[in-house]
Formats: C-alpha cells, sequence, structure tokens
C-alpha cells in the first residue's frame, strides 16, 4: 500500500478494497502515460469520478453506482460499485423515466448543453476581462488565483456534462450493437454497421474541414512545395514569416487558432503545450490535408458516406420482421446519435476545457518560476492544488522546489512502469461489463483465445488483414513521428488523433470498446484494427513487422 | 346442477373456457393433447355463482356497496376489506363442500396419498394475472375449502375493484373458476416463453428458471437463470446463471421463499437435456394453440427424465407490440444490463 504522491485519497488497500469491490482494472486509455500530480489528483481525480457516480445517481442507473478508483503505481484503476439485486428492482422504475428523453431526443438535450458549455467557457474570460490568449499576463495574482478557482467550477461542470451523455450513449450503442449481432448477425465490425453510423456532421469533421481549408489556400498561395519539404515545422512557420502571401496565410492560420486552438497536444493533460499556444502543433495536420488532398475534398466524402448511410438504413431496416422495425428503429436512430455524440463532444469538453486548464496553470507556472518558487514553469505540474493556493499571493515567499524534486522522482519511476492490467477476480469481469457498458470506454479485458496461436488479442473492432511495419506512439505530441502505410500502436486514441488515420494501414491499441474513438475512425477510414490488447505498447516496438488481423481480433509480431 | 360445479381437467377443453375459466379450460387442452400435466380438477363459474347466492353473501355483498358507493382507490380499498369480510364469513354450503371434498378425496386416492397437497389458482373467463390469489401446499378438507373462499373472496380486491369500475361491470360478483391442482414436489421452476416477448422474434424460445417453485420466478423477485434456445433445432443459443440469491420451498400448509445456499445459487438449475425438453414441449403448446405461449413448467424431484419435465400451464403470451417503441427500448437495456441476457423475471 502506497499513497501516489502522497495523496491518501485514492491509496489502493488491497486486503480491504478487494472485499469491497470485485475488481479493479487499468484504465490505461486515458492513464497512460501516468500523468503528474496536479492533472491526476486535481482534475481528473477531483471531478471525473465524481461525475460518473453522479450520472448514475441522476440516470437512476439499475445495475451501477458508478465508478470508484484507486492509484496503483502512478495509473489510476477502476472499480464498478455494483448494486445488489433488491436495488436494481428499486431503481429501475425511476431509471424508465429518466432514461426516455435520451432515447427520444439525445441531440436536442446534447445541443443545449453544449451552447450553455461554449457559454460557460466564454463567461469564465469576460468575468476576467481576457480577450486575446495573451491577456492572461496583466491579471493580478489575486485575480489569477480566482480564475483558477472559478475554471475548477467549469471544469467540473465540463465532466458532469461529459459523463451525462456518455452513460447513456454506451448503453445505447451497446444495445444496437447487441440486437444487430442477435437479430441480424452483423456485429459492430462489419462493414455495413460502421456504415450506418459514418457521415454525421460531428465537430470533428467541421474541424477537420478548417483543416482542409487552410491546406487549400496553402496551395493557392503557392506554398506547397514548401509545406511538402520542410521538415521542422518551426522553420516553416519562420519562412512564411518571410513573405506577405505568408504573413496573410499565417493571419488566417491564427484566426483559426483562437477560436479552435483551445486543445492540448495531450488532450487530457495540462502539462503538453496547446495549439494556440505553440502554432506549429497544427501543422502537420495541415500537411497531411495537402498531401492528401487534391481534388478528393472531404466534403465530397462526408456527402458519400450520407448516401452510404441512407442506402444502410433501408438495407437493415429492410431485413427487420415488420413488427420488430418499430423498436429497432427507435433504437438505431438513437445509437446514431449516441455515436454522433462520442464524435462530437471531445471538442466541446475534454479539449476545450484542458486548453483553457492548460492556458492558466502555464500561467500560474511561468510567474512561480519567474520569482524563484520552482524552477521551470512546467514543474508546477508536480505541485497539488493546494501548494499552487499556497504560494500564488506571497509570490515568491514560499519555496516549493523540494516538493517537485520529490515527485518528479516518483513520476520518473511511475513512467518505467508497466501498469498490471487488474486487480482482483478477473472471472467476473464479463458479469460486470455486461452491467456496466460503459467502463469499457477506460478499460479492457484480456481475451482468452484458444482457437488462434497470436501473440496479441482484442476486439476485432475494423475488419480487413493487413501487414507492415509499427510505429508505437504513447501521446499525441509524438503524432508526427508516423509515416506513411505503417500500423498504428497507441494506448488509445482521441480525437486530435484524427490525422493518423488518414495515413495509417492499421491500428493496435492497449484499450477501447466499441465506442471509442479509435473504433469509430477506423471503421469510418476502413481500416484493420484490433482494439483492447491490453500489452500492444509493451509488447510491441517500433519497426516490428506486425500482422494485424481485424477479423479476428488478433495480432501477430512477425519481427 | 352438483356435476357442473366440479369437473376433473380430462373432462375439459379450451372450449369451456365460459365454463370453468381460461386456465382450466387450457389445462384441460394440455391433458388432451397428452402432455404431462399434474392431475386435479375445476370448480365452475356456476360454483362460484351458488356459493354467493346460497349463504345469502351476494345478497350483502349487494347492500354493502350501494351503502359506501365507492368511488376512489381508497375507497376500494375500504370496501374491499368489508366485502372480503362478508365472503369469508361465509361457510361453503353443505352441498357445495360434498362435492367438492369427493373430487378432493377421489384425487388423493388417484395420488395414492390420504390427503394430496394442491395448490388453488384463480382462473378467469379472461386472463387476468396477479389479480387474484393462488394457494400453495394446500393440505386437508378444511383447509381447501378454506382456500376455495380466499380465491373467491379475492375478486374483491381493491385493484379488481377498480378495474371493474372502470370498466363499468358490475361490482358486487365477478364469477371465475377455480383450478385444483396436485402440487408438484419441484427440484426447479419456471417459466418459458415461445417467442422473446420483447421484440416479438419467435425465432428463439427462453427459458427462465430456478431452484424450488415456480413462484420465484413468476413473481420476478430473484433473477433466475436463463436459456435462449433456437426454436428450430432446440439448440441452446446461450445460457446464463442467474444468481437466484432466493427460491421458494414448501414449509408446513403453504410456502416460504429462502435465501439460497451457495452450492445452489451458483448452479444452473437445469441440465441442458431438461432445458431441451421443455422448449420441445413449449412448441408443442404453440403449435396446438396457434400462437406464442408462456408456460409455467416444473422439473418434478425423484421422477426420471422425461417423465419429470411437466407443464403446469398455459397461456397466450403478452408481446410487448402494444407498447411504444421507445418503451420496448427501455425494456430491452433493463433485460439486457440488469438482468442478463434474453429476458429476465417479472411478469404479472
Amino acid at each position: 500500500m502506497k499513497a501516489v504522491y502522497g495523496v491518501t485519497r485514492f491509496e489502493f488497500d488491497e486486503k480491504d478494497d478487494l472485499k469491497s469491490y470485485t475488481v479493479f482494472l487499468a484504465d490505461v486509455v486515458h492513464g497512460r502515460p501516468p500523468w503528474r500530480p496536479l492533472f491526476l489528483i486535481d482534475s481528473w481525480g477531483q471531478w471525473v469520478y465524481r461525475a460518473v457516480q453522479r450520472a448514475a445517481e441522476q440516470l437512476s442507473l439499475p445495475t451501477t453506482k458508478g465508478w470508484d478508483a484507486r492509484y496503483i503505481n502512478g495509473y489510476p484503476y477502476l472499480a464498478v460499485i455494483e448494486t445488489t439485486e433488491k436495488e436494481a428492482k428499486k431503481r429501475e422504475p425511476m431509471f424508465r423515466k429518466r432514461i426516455r428523453p435520451y432515447i427520444e431526443d439525445f441531440n436536442a438535450i446534447w445541443e443545449e448543453r453544449k451552447a450553455d458549455m461554449m457559454s460557460t467557457y466564454k463567461g469564465l474570460k469576460q468575468r476576467y476581462g481576457l480577450k486575446k490568449y495573451d491577456g492572461i499576463k496583466k491579471l493580478s495574482n489575486v485575480d489569477l488565483l480566482d480564475l483558477f478557482d472559478d475554471y475548477m467550477q467549469v471544469n467540473r461542470k465540463q465532466w458532469d456534462i461529459h459523463m451525462e451523455f456518455m452513460v447513456p450513449a454506451y448503453y445505447l450503442f451497446g444495445l444496437f450493437e447487441q440486437m444487430c449481432s442477435e437479430l441480424l448477425g452483423f456485429g459492430y465490425t462489419d462493414p455495413l454497421f460502421a456504415r450506418l453510423m459514418a457521415g454525421f456532421d460531428s465537430m470533428v469533421f467541421r474541424f477537420n474541414k478548417e483543416i482542409w481549408r487552410l491546406g487549400n489556400r496553402a496551395v493557392e498561395q503557392g506554398f506547397e512545395e514548401l509545406f511538402r519539404t520542410t521538415k521542422d515545422d518551426e522553420v516553416l512557420l519562420a519562412k512564411l514569416e518571410e513573405s506577405e502571401a505568408g504573413r496573410k496565410w499565417l493571419k488566417e492560420y491564427y484566426d483559426f487558432l483562437e477560436v479552435h486552438g483551445w486543445r492540448n497536444e495531450r488532450m487530457l493533460d495540462w502539462a503538453t503545450p496547446s495549439w494556440i499556444e505553440k502554432p506549429r502543433l497544427g501543422i502537420p495536420l495541415i500537411k497531411v490535408a495537402i498531401t492528401s488532398g487534391g481534388t478528393y475534398t472531404i466534403e465530397e466524402r462526408r456527402e458519400e458516406a450520407v448516401r452510404e448511410r441512407r442506402e444502410a438504413e433501408k438495407e437493415v431496416l429492410g431485413r427487420v420482421p415488420a413488427e420488430q422495425r418499430g423498436w429497432f428503429e427507435a433504437l438505431m436512430k438513437a445509437a446514431q446519435k449516441a455515436g454522433y455524440w462520442s464524435e462530437d463532444h471531445n471538442y466541446y469538453l475534454d479539449l476545450y476545457c484542458n486548453g483553457v486548464g492548460r492556458w492558466i496553470t502555464r500561467e500560474i507556472g511561468r510567474r512561480f518560476a519567474e520569482a524563484g518558487v520552482i524552477d521551470d514553469p512546467e514543474d508546477v505540474y508536480f505541485l497539488v492544488a493546494d501548494e499552487v493556493e499556497k504560494a500564488l499571493i506571497p509570490m515568491g515567499k514560499n519555496k516549493l522546489h523540494h516538493q517537485v524534486d520529490v515527485r518528479k522522482k516518483e513520476w520518473q519511476g511511475y513512467l518505467k512502469v508497466a501498469p498490471k492490467s487488474y486487480y482482483g477476480n478477473i472471472d467476473l469481469v464479463q458479469e460486470i461489463l455486461r452491467k456496466d457498458p460503459v467502463i469499457s470506454v477506460a478499460t479492457s479485458v484480456p481475451v482468452v483465445r484458444e482457437d488462434v496461436k497470436a501473440d496479441l488479442y482484442g476486439a476485432a473492432s475494423s475488419p480487413g488483414v493487413v501487414e507492415g511495419i509499427a510505429r508505437v506512439i504513447l501521446t499525441e505530441d509524438k503524432l508526427a513521428e508516423l509515416k506513411s502505410g505503417e500500423i498504428l500502436v497507441a494506448p488509445g486514441t482521441s480525437a486530435p488523433w484524427t490525422p493518423a488515420f488518414e495515413i495509417v494501414k492499421g491500428v493496435v491499441t492497449d484499450g477501447g470498446g466499441a465506442l471509442s474513438h479509435a473504433v469509430i475512425l477506423a471503421r469510418e477510414y476502413g481500416i484493420p484494427s484490433v482494439t483492447g490488447c491490453l500489452e500492444a505498447t509493451n509488447k510491441i516496438k517500433t519497426g516490428d513487422r506486425v500482422k494485424v488481423d481485424g477479423d479476428l481480433g488478433v495480432v501477430y509480431i512477425l519481427r | 346442477m352438483s356435476e357442473k360445479w366440479a369437473l376433473w381437467f380430462e373432462e375439459l377443453g379450451q372450449e369451456d373456457r365460459e365454463l370453468v375459466g381460461r386456465k382450466c379450460a387450457n389445462l384441460g387442452e394440455m391433458v388432451k393433447i397428452g402432455l404431462r400435466v399434474p392431475p386435479g380438477f375445476a370448480l365452475s363459474l356456476e360454483a362460484y355463482k351458488d356459493f354467493m347466492s346460497m349463504t345469502g353473501a351476494f345478497d350483502e355483498i349487494g347492500k354493502y356497496l350501494a351503502q359506501s358507493k365507492p368511488k376512489d382507490l381508497k375507497q376500494f380499498r375500504q370496501s374491499s376489506v368489508g366485502i372480503r369480510q362478508i365472503v369469508q364469513s361465509k361457510a361453503m354450503p353443505d352441498k357445495l363442500e360434498k362435492v367438492i371434498a369427493s373430487y378432493y378425496s377421489e384425487l388423493s386416492r388417484r395420488c395414492h396419498t390420504g390427503e394430496v397437497a394442491v395448490s388453488t389458482r384463480s382462473a378467469g373467463t379472461v386472463s387476468r394475472p396477479g389479480q387474484y390469489e393462488t394457494h400453495l401446499n394446500v393440505v386437508g378438507r378444511s383447509a381447501l375449502m378454506d382456500k376455495i373462499r380466499q380465491v373467491w373472496a379475492s375478486t374483491f380486491n381493491p385493484r379488481s375493484l377498480a378495474f371493474r369500475s372502470r370498466k363499468k361491470m358490475p361490482l358486487e360478483s365477478e364469477p371465475i373458476g377455480v383450478a385444483v391442482q396436485k402440487m408438484v414436489k419441484a427440484r426447479a421452476a419456471g417459466v418459458i416463453f415461445t417467442a422473446d416477448p420483447n421484440t416479438g422474434d419467435d425465432t428463439r424460445m427462453i427459458i427462465e428458471g430456478n431452484w424450488g417453485l415456480g413462484e420465484s420466478v413468476v413473481g420476478g423477485k430473484s433473477t433466475p437463470d436463463i436459456y435462449i434456445l433456437d426454436k428450430k433445432n432446440l439448440e441452446i443459443q446461450e445460457k446464463k446463471l442467474g444468481p437466484k440469491s432466493r427460491y421458494v420451498t414448501f414449509k408446513k400448509g403453504g410456502v416460504t421463499e429462502k435465501k439460497a445456499p451457495p452450492g445452489k445459487s451458483g448452479k444452473f438449475c437445469l441440465s441442458d437435456q431438461e432445458a431441451k425438453e421443455i422448449g420441445k414441449l413449449g412448441k408443442v403448446l404453440e403449435k396446438h394453440f396457434g400462437v406464442p405461449q408462456d408456460v409455467e413448467w416444473a422439473v418434478e424431484e425423484d421422477k426420471p427424465f422425461p417423465e419429470s419435465i411437466i407443464m403446469l400451464q398455459t397461456r397466450a403470451e403478452v408481446i410487448a407490440q402494444n407498447k411504444t417503441p421507445v418503451d420496448q427500448v427501455v425494456d430491452l437495456m433493463l433485460n439486457r444490463f440488469s438482468r442478463g441476457v434474453g429476458f429476465g423475471g417479472g411478469k404479472m
């Protein structure tokens, strides 16, 4: 038993905790590589689990009351808070009432919350008179501390909304998947399933459209060659500054970043820069747009997807017996909206909110370093919120080097540890997954397969078989290392990874279920993919030749 | 008149619904087509009517209602207490008691025992599951008379009064039949739906079962084992071990619910062979009645397979079609995630 970063709140007591919970599953999708303390303790730990618990209560979920969490060796582990049979029965009538609106009109509720969230971000900035990104430097220390505290409440709201939708989304999506395979014999790995879910006008699509527009503008201005040949993106930006046309393009790019640049290199982390802070971060994407652009536009691709979806809907409904078509169609529509939400929400929730979090914490770090509280601005992420509160106003009086040193050493130790995938009784995990389909967003369950002899076993999440050279990428900031035609091996993927799917041949992940970002995108791009392999990033090394079998859900390491 | 008060199941067929109630008529039909059904006899609607008139209960109830004029559920609750007292205060008329007693002793004789344990179940002319009372493990002549009167009296429960009032039916009487049937010493029991009641999918059948008597499954109190059978070839597509935390078993003069010992709750209550046999019989019933059936079955202890598989009653299955699509989706969600695959406990 060891408290991670000295914080006892998430301390794991193997003996007692395994009496209360059946099994703890490693959340490798989010928590790998291990977070630094400020984010792990005061953002993730503070709000995420509570939001899941709140969502379970608000919906009166019969089978679970959300998740509990423990931190072991720097990694977060999840346990489902199961109900008893008796409680389940009691919670059922309320669940019937509360789930209805999400089946009837998932989008309408989401559009409302989305608008609310965007105006919350705006309100936070306005309250402190913050118009431009750099305006934060002018705030007094007192105001900056208030902003930090107010932001935490915004962060909380963001997570509450997140889970309010994520829970019904997973229930609906999971049910639809089950009924498709039961009634019509096709699972979510079938291309038909992918077609049913594709072509919605989510923010990911609109964001990519902007990227493509900037790419096209660069080509129009005669910069195609420059983008194609300049490897270093900082150099590229500097070269653009040299000409009138280049500066014009940059202005357009910076305007885009003021609106859309609130996203960190690692989506859920404050310790990596945001796009608005480091404009070079958006350039690799624009390069991808230019190299795969030409006349084939992203817009055309979407129109095609919409057409295909309509045809797929007709085909599927035609195969459902007439007397069952009513509920099937209602479920299909709800599942489609859940899928749409799953794509759409990252922009408004995770990305934006953590982009703002980065902005505020980085400014705190800058002041601390300047006043000699810590050595390096980025060291702020080795503090905890209490210490930020303590040191911000009597600026320079409270030195925090020691805390930083101790925790940095601890964190560096965690970086070297591969997390054990679970603690407790793994045999009962299928039962738990059934009761709580949501947990598959964060964790995976080891699959034992005796019929095939492979090196890794996971979920067959996007069909097809492909062989190629693996590239292991643990964080988004390393995405630029990916080369066209390689096979991406990652802990999980989130929205900022989208461009990678333009160029890779196959995808293998440690975690993630049917609704995870990697799966949705792999299907959309028609790339074979195996997700939830648990140890893919441990076992596969960059440069290995691997065979990804998206039909069987296995991966072979050929070396 | 007396020959119409009581009839053996084997004298009945499904056309006798108006005579003895739907449940009894179906039991007769099941015997007719050669299914294994526990032996028993039916009391006719006529027996109910004659009991009410011979004892004067009918007139008293009429007067009581004329005075109290119940309108809302609270008043129905009050009236119910009053009326049930009237009914239960009446002794069984001699002539009627004699007939019932003679059938009971004949049934006991057929079962090679002095006083056979029986169940007494209501049998309305239209199926209204869960509205009236059922008594299990009734032993001996006087207990039987008592329970029969209680079943009759249960037609005056508040819910039924409210129901009749809403449907503008007379409040003072609702004749029903009563099925008096030998209790099966069940090792396991439950129901089979010959089509998925949630989706209407009629290519598969769903069996739910628990240890002991079927009441724990029918009442939806304990999450049962679930088997999903391919209707064509009776292959088991899926089976799901239910926690079965409680089960219903015999006690003196009735039944009781008990906590399942760990050795039982962790084990399937049926063998695959038994599940398939239940499926086979379910198919026979569906074919005979022409629509999907909801059948109660039991596995009798100390009997060799397949004679151990017994059908207790059958009725046309209610498929969730008059529900809105959204309600059906909610039902599905609950059944899948909360109760396991297929379909879970809790029908009325």
